[in-house]
C-alpha cells in the first residue's frame, strides 16, 4: 500500500516555478558584493523567503544589461528584480550610479512598450541587509501572484 | 531647374574648400530624378561642385555617411547639413567618432523639409501640414554649430498649432499597459528585420551590432513576435539620450512602424530626468557616460 502511494507521488509533476500564475518564477539579477552577500546572510541566518526567486549573480549592477531583463521575460519569468549596492557603496565606485541612470530610462521604455511595471523591480540591498532582502522578495512575490494570470507582454513567447 | 541663390552660395563654398585642399570630399545634396526628390552626392573634384543643390526636399540626413569607413578614409570632409542633421554631427563628435578638426560643416538654414509622400504628389511649398513632425518641434532651424552658414530664401514655417506633432506619444502615455502592449504588438508584428532603421541612423555606428552577436544570441534574428519586440526595444534603448530626432529610421522603415514615437518619448524622458538634450553641445559628456549622486531614485526600493 505504501509503495503505491510513493509511486503516485512520483508521478506528480515536479514542483517548479513559472508553470502557472499561482507559482510564478522570478529572476533576481544581483551584484556580487552587496545584494548577493545580503541574500547569503539571509540564508546563513536561516531566514525563510519565497522559493519562486532564482538568483543570478553578476559582478555589479552596472554589468546588468537591460537585455537580461528582456531575456528573462522572454524565457518565461513573471517578474524581474535588479538589486545592487546602495549609492556610494559600489565596489567599483560608480557602477550602481551608472546603472541607476540606465534603469530610470529603461523602465520608462518598458512601460511605454506595454510591460506592466509591477513586474520589474529595483532595489539596493547591502551585505548586512538580509532582512530587507527577505522582505523585498516576499513582497515582490506576493505582488506578482496578485497580478492577473494573463499579464504577459510582447516579450513573452506565446 | 536653374540654380537658386542658395545653390550658388553652396557651390562656391564647396568649390573653394576643394580647391584649397581644406577638404577632400564634400557630401551634399544634388537634384534627383524629378523636382520633388533630392539625392546625396559625393563631390571630390572642384569642377563637380556645380552639382550641389538644396531645397525643402532635402530630407536625407547626410551625417549617416560620416560613420562609414569608406567615407572616413577621405580624412577631411565637408558636409552639407540642416539643423537636425548637424546635431547628429555634434553627437558623433561628442562620442569621439569623428574629430571636429576633420570636418567642415556647411550649415543650411532650413524651415522644414516636405514629407516625401506629399512631395511626390507635387507639393513644393513648406507648410505646417506638409513638413515632417520633427520640423514642427524644431528649435534649430539654424544649425547650432557651423563653419559656413547659408541663409534660407524660403518663407519661414508658420505654425498655427492645429497640427500636433507626435500626438501619438500623449495618447500612448494615457493608455493602460494592456492597450499599449496591444498597440506595439501590432506595430512590431509588421517588422521584417531588415535593419533599415539601423542603417539609416547616423548614430548607429557599432561595427558589430548587438543583433549580429550570436554567442550568446540575445535577439532572435528571424522575424517573429518576441524577437521583433526585442530588436525594436533595444534599438530604441541604445539610442535613448543619443537620438537627435532626425527621423531617418522612421522614413527608412519599409513597413511604417512609428519609430519616432519611441525615440521622441525617450528623448523627452531623458530631458525630464536629466535635463539633457542630445547633440547641442560638442563639449558636453554623453548623458549615460556620466552620473550625478542626486539622480532620480524614486523607483528603487
Amino acid at each position: 500500500m505504501e509503495d503505491k502511494d510513493v509511486k503516485k507521488e512520483e508521478h506528480k509533476a515536479p514542483k517548479h516555478g513559472g508553470d502557472n500564475s499561482s507559482d510564478p518564477r522570478i529572476i533576481a539579477f544581483v551584484c556580487n558584493w552587496c545584494t548577493y552577500s545580503g541574500a547569503d546572510l539571509a540564508g546563513t541566518s536561516r531566514m525563510k523567503y519565497s522559493d519562486n526567486v532564482r538568483v543570478i549573480k553578476l559582478p555589479c549592477t552596472g554589468r546588468i544589461d537591460p537585455l537580461f531583463i528582456v531575456e528573462a521575460f522572454k524565457k518565461g519569468a513573471k517578474g524581474v528584480l535588479v538589486s545592487g549596492c546602495h549609492p556610494g557603496d559600489c565596489h567599483y565606485t560608480s557602477g550602481n550610479y551608472h546603472s541607476r541612470r540606465k534603469y530610470a530610462t529603461f523602465r520608462d521604455l518598458l512601460g511605454y512598450l506595454g510591460v506592466d511595471l509591477d513586474r520589474v523591480e529595483f532595489s539596493w540591498v547591502s551585505a548586512s541587509e538580509g532582512n530587507k532582502w527577505v522582505s523585498i522578495i516576499n513582497e515582490f512575490t506576493d505582488k506578482i501572484k496578485s497580478l492577473p494570470g494573463k499579464s504577459t507582454d510582447i516579450f513573452t513567447k506565446k | 531647374m536653374a540654380n537658386t541663390k542658395t545653390d550658388e552660395k553652396l557651390q562656391k563654398i564647396a568649390k573653394d574648400l576643394l580647391e584649397s585642399g581644406e577638404v577632400s570630399l564634400v557630401i551634399g545634396y544634388a537634384k534627383g530624378s524629378n523636382l520633388q526628390r533630392m539625392r546625396p552626392v559625393f563631390i571630390t573634384k572642384a569642377e563637380d561642385a556645380g552639382k550641389l543643390s538644396f531645397s525643402p526636399h532635402a530630407v536625407q540626413d547626410l551625417a549617416v555617411f560620416l560613420k562609414k569607413p569608406e567615407v572616413k578614409k577621405f580624412g577631411k570632409i565637408g558636409i552639407v547639413v540642416k539643423g537636425c542633421d548637424e546635431k547628429a554631427v555634434n553627437a558623433l563628435i561628442q562620442e569621439y567618432q569623428i574629430s571636429r578638426d576633420n570636418i567642415k560643416i556647411i550649415g543650411m538654414e532650413c524651415n522644414g523639409v516636405i514629407r516625401q509622400n506629399i512631395a511626390d504628389k507635387g507639393e513644393t511649398n513648406v507648410s505646417e501640414s506638409a513638413v515632417y513632425d520633427k520640423c514642427l518641434i524644431c528649435e534649430e532651424h539654424i544649425p547650432v554649430l557651423y563653419d559656413f552658414l547659408i541663409e534660407s530664401e524660403e518663407p519661414k514655417l508658420v505654425l498655427s498649432g492645429n497640427v500636433k506633432p507626435y500626438s501619438g506619444i500623449e495618447k500612448l502615455e494615457s493608455m493602460s499597459a494592456e492597450e499599449k502592449n496591444a498597440f506595439w504588438a501590432k506595430e512590431f508584428d509588421k517588422c521584417i528585420k531588415c535593419y533599415a532603421c539601423r542603417q539609416a541612423c547616423p548614430l548607429c555606428y557599432c561595427s558589430r551590432c548587438i543583433v549580429e552577436k550570436n554567442m550568446p544570441q540575445w535577439i532572435d534574428t528571424n522575424s517573429e513576435e518576441t524577437g521583433n519586440a526585442q530588436w525594436n526595444l533595444i534599438r530604441a534603448y541604445h539610442l535613448s539620450g543619443r537620438c537627435i530626432g532626425c527621423g531617418e529610421c522612421e522614413r527608412a522603415c519599409p513597413v511604417n512602424i512609428p519609430l519616432m514615437l519611441i525615440n521622441e518619448k525617450m528623448a523627452k524622458d531623458v530631458y525630464n530626468l536629466f535635463g539633457y538634450k542630445s547633440g547641442l553641445d560638442i563639449n558636453a559628456k554623453p548623458v549615460f557616460g556620466v552620473f550625478s549622486e542626486s539622480d532620480f531614485n524614486d523607483f528603487i526600493k
